[in-house]
């Protein structure tokens, strides 16, 4: 035997054939019967096991094969047939990476330049009330993350409302907020797309006066009547869903927990920091309040963070929602009030407040 | 281990053929290796070539006496599966979630009806991509075809799946007998068609003792844990009752499925042909076990390494930052590093369930499997078509596993 079999394509049969090798074809016979004759240029190599050589006759309509198990001929066939590999197969990796490549480009680009304008376009024209609607699906999994409790001592509760209430006193006509505190050790505060702000019981707990924390609240407010939160969560969203699509997670399911973990962790840009606190800093100077004592609040934390070695709270001190305090606190120092205005919560109300999370 | 040689009755005993695994560990690895990493430039793009290759190398060096299976699909029509389930769920998704926050809904994105629907989408999308991959294997030069489309199968999948769960399980071997009896009912070699002699109560009898074993384990345990927390208060007794249950799902998931495993290749019919499995659950312990410790080995590796690299990094750069405060700049390169990073971990995982489990299965059930009467697809004669690509695009968008 020739060391070959040829299986037709039609059937199933095996069919020991011998081989004739020539410069221009390969001839198929069996016993004295020719079968076929296939032209050099158009003979391909399939897959085998390492010691068959199988071939296919580009073109053909059924799925013929060749396979030749004699070292002999595997050498004589792969001499006289040069194109076994295809004609292009080399260049398929390098291809494959061009185009990915190509495409990542394109949705990174799309995510650095174009996301941060549609958000800048986008958030104007939303209206109030489906920024609201979205806040409230943030909100869902801002409280799965956290395993939040709303704190809600009926007495700390009434002392938060006063001092937003002051607050929002400042700016007739500005956002209206809807305040409450996450029983969670940390030290944080976020503001949700649609004027959900939570101040975090960590936070509250570092807070020494109340012009502390009402610098932290009106800075948040800020955030609230910029409406940063919409604006980074359609950057925020758009970016995890253009990313799902290169990893293959169509469904966008991770995307809205990434936006809840995104609004949670990370930080707006400088400039949007800056406006914040600017904001905050022409409320509490109108309360005649000082304005900077909510950095010393941050200055704190960041202190403590460091103590501790971060255990006690889930941002590392790099990745620290606040850039470089030292700066802010000159920015918000420049903001003298021009008169003393009278404290925002006495002591029994700011004890209250201090001791929102204590019962039930 | 020698086969005893039985005498089958009648004169002209039955031939008897063995498959065979003829490829290397090593081939397979480097295959895995080098694709995983080429996912990390290509943004996981790489994934349908990589998936093409494995599929490739396996079936090449499956034999039946010595003559190889051969896989024709290709790694572009993955991508264009993938291209056309993204065009089915991207506007279901954008939709929905729409509809969610219009209709002011509690949880938006990842609610029911949605979840309902992936349901659905992934056994109809499961037969779908079996369909595709039995119409890309060819042996001797016959393509494997299905018939049957994906809604029928989704039906009976959901039915069976709902008695499974009022029954606790104990529907679980008629539901993979019928299941099965349908897939391959609806499998042909060329113009043979495939049959499943495999019954529910086969299995059953083979397997009831694992239900019981893994029944009375959990309600031992949730017995325990009620005591416990009379004792002492606390969530200590949940999370033990956690780690027990997973421990004895490890115990016995091995055990169930070789059994299962078994019994589903000795179902196996084409015409004449039938199948014999001596796979044994040693085999798939050996391949568990194998699979924890690498695993483990490659964390205990890897936090090392990450351990020692961030130690070393953050000597270097703290000097560097508080000079010059390059914070922002220094917490993007954090953020990709670890990114890198889990990737990497993630990747690293992948590998070793692809090597031990994917692979390391297919093999033992290859070595393990005898074919009798293989004369009689002489036979077959062509038949049927490549069937399309939806289902592939379907499992991969969905994420759900249909084999290698």
């Amino acid at each position: 035997m020739a060391g070959a079999v040829f299986y037709d394509g039609e059937s199933a049969r095996r069919r020991p054939v011998s081989l004739n090798v020539t410069r221009s074809a390969i001839d198929i016979h069996e016993g004295a019967e020719w079968i076929a004759s296939w032209p050099s240029a158009e003979v391909r190599r399939r897959d085998a096991p390492d010691c068959v050589l199988r071939l296919t006759r580009e073109g053909a309509s059924s799925l013929a094969r060749l396979d030749v198990a004699d070292a002999d001929l595997q050498a004589a066939i792969r001499a006289s047939c040069t194109q076994l590999e295809g004609p292009d197969r080399r260049e398929r990796a390098g291809r494959i990476l061009v185009w990915s490549l190509a495409a990542t480009a394109s949705i990174l680009l799309c995510v650095v330049l174009l996301l941060p304008i549609l958000a800048e376009r986008l958030t104007p024209l939303i209206p109030v009330s489906f920024e609201r609607r979205l806040g409230a699906a943030v909100d869902n999994q801002v409280r799965t993350i956290f395993t939040g409790r709303v704190c809600e001592d009926p007495r700390g509760h009434a002392a938060l409302g006063t001092l937003v209430a002051r607050l929002q006193a400042a700016h007739p006509g500005g956002p209206t907020v809807d305040v409450a505190v996450l029983d969670t050790r940390v030290p944080n505060a976020i503001a949700l797309p649609g004027g959900r702000i939570y101040l975090f019981r960590g936070l509250l707990d570092k807070a020494e006066t109340p012009d502390e924390l009402a610098g932290v609240l009106a800075h948040e407010m800020g955030h609230a009547a910029h409406r940063d939160g919409l604006r980074k969560m359609i950057q925020a969203g758009g970016t995890s869903y253009l990313l799902g699509l290169l990893f293959g997670d169509v469904s966008g399911g991770g995307a809205i927990v990434f936006v809840g973990r995104y609004l949670v962790d990370s930080a707006y840009s400088r400039d949007t920091e800056a406006a914040a606190d600017d904001f905050a800093g022409r409320t509490m100077g109108s309360l005649g309040r000082p304005a900077h004592a909510m950095v010393l609040l941050l200055k704190r934390i960041e202190g403590k963070d460091d103590g501790e070695g971060g255990n006690d709270s889930r941002i590392p001190a790099f990745l620290s929602t606040h850039p470089v305090t030292d700066q802010r606190l000159k920015a918000l120092e420049k903001q003298v009030p021009s008169r003393s205005g009278e404290p925002l919560l006495d002591q029994q109300e700011w004890r209250a407040l201090k001791e929102i999370c204590k019962t039930t | 281990m020698t086969l005893p040689l039985l005498a089958d009755g009648p004169a002209p005993a039955p031939s008897r053929s063995p498959m065979a695994f003829s490829g290397q560990g090593r081939e397979f690895m480097n295959l895995l290796i080098a694709g995983s990493l080429f996912q990390i430039p290509t943004f996981g793009f790489y994934r349908f070539w990589l998936i093409t290759r494995l599929r490739r190398h396996l079936w090449a060096h499956t034999e039946i006496a010595g003559e190889a299976f051969e896989y024709t699909g290709t790694a572009r029509e993955l991508l264009i599966g993938f291209l056309i389930a993204l065009a089915i769920l991207g506007p279901l998704y954008i939709a929905y979630a729409i509809l969610g926050i219009l209709l002011e809904e509690t949880y938006a994105f990842a609610s029911v009806p949605l979840v309902v629907i992936m349901y659905v989408l992934a056994h109809f999308g499961s037969y779908r991509a079996r369909k595709y991959r039995a119409s890309r294997t060819v042996f001797r030069g016959i393509r494997f075809w299905m018939t049957g489309s994906g809604w029928p199968y989704a039906a009976r999948a959901i039915l069976w799946d709902v008695a499974t769960v009022l029954t606790l399980g104990l529907a679980l071997p008629w539901a993979l007998a019928s299941l099965e009896r349908y897939r391959m009912r609806n499998t042909y070699f060329g113009s043979i068609r495939g049959d499943f002699a495999g019954t529910g109560w086969g299995l059953f009898k083979r397997v009831w003792w694992i239900w019981l074993v893994g029944f009375a384990g959990l309600l031992g345990l949730a017995l325990l844990v009620v005591v416990l927390t009379f004792l002492s208060p606390g969530r200590r007794a949940l999370e033990a009752m956690a780690v027990l249950l997973t421990l004895l799902g490890m115990a016995l998931f091995p055990l169930a499925l070789a059994i299962v495993t078994r019994w589903r290749v000795e179902g196996l019919r084409f015409g004449d042909v039938t199948t014999a499995s001596r796979l044994r659950a040693r085999t798939c312990y050996g391949l568990f076990v194998k699979l924890v410790f690498s695993a483990l080995g490659f964390l205990l590796a890897f936090v090392i390494t990450v351990g020692l690299v961030g130690f070393l990094a953050a000597r270097v750069v703290k000097d560097v930052v508080t000079a010059s405060g390059a914070l922002s700049w220094l917490s993007v390169g954090v953020g990709l590093v670890v990114a890198v990073g889990y990737l990497v971990a993630l990747l690293g995982l992948g590998i070793l369930q692809r090597y031990f489990l994917g692979r390391g299965l297919w093999v033992a059930v290859v070595a393990s499997t005898t074919i009798t009467n293989l004369e009689s697809i002489d036979t077959a004669v062509a038949a049927g078509q490549p069937a399309g690509v939806l289902g592939e695009g379907l499992a991969d968008a969905l994420d759900f596993n249909v084999g290698l």
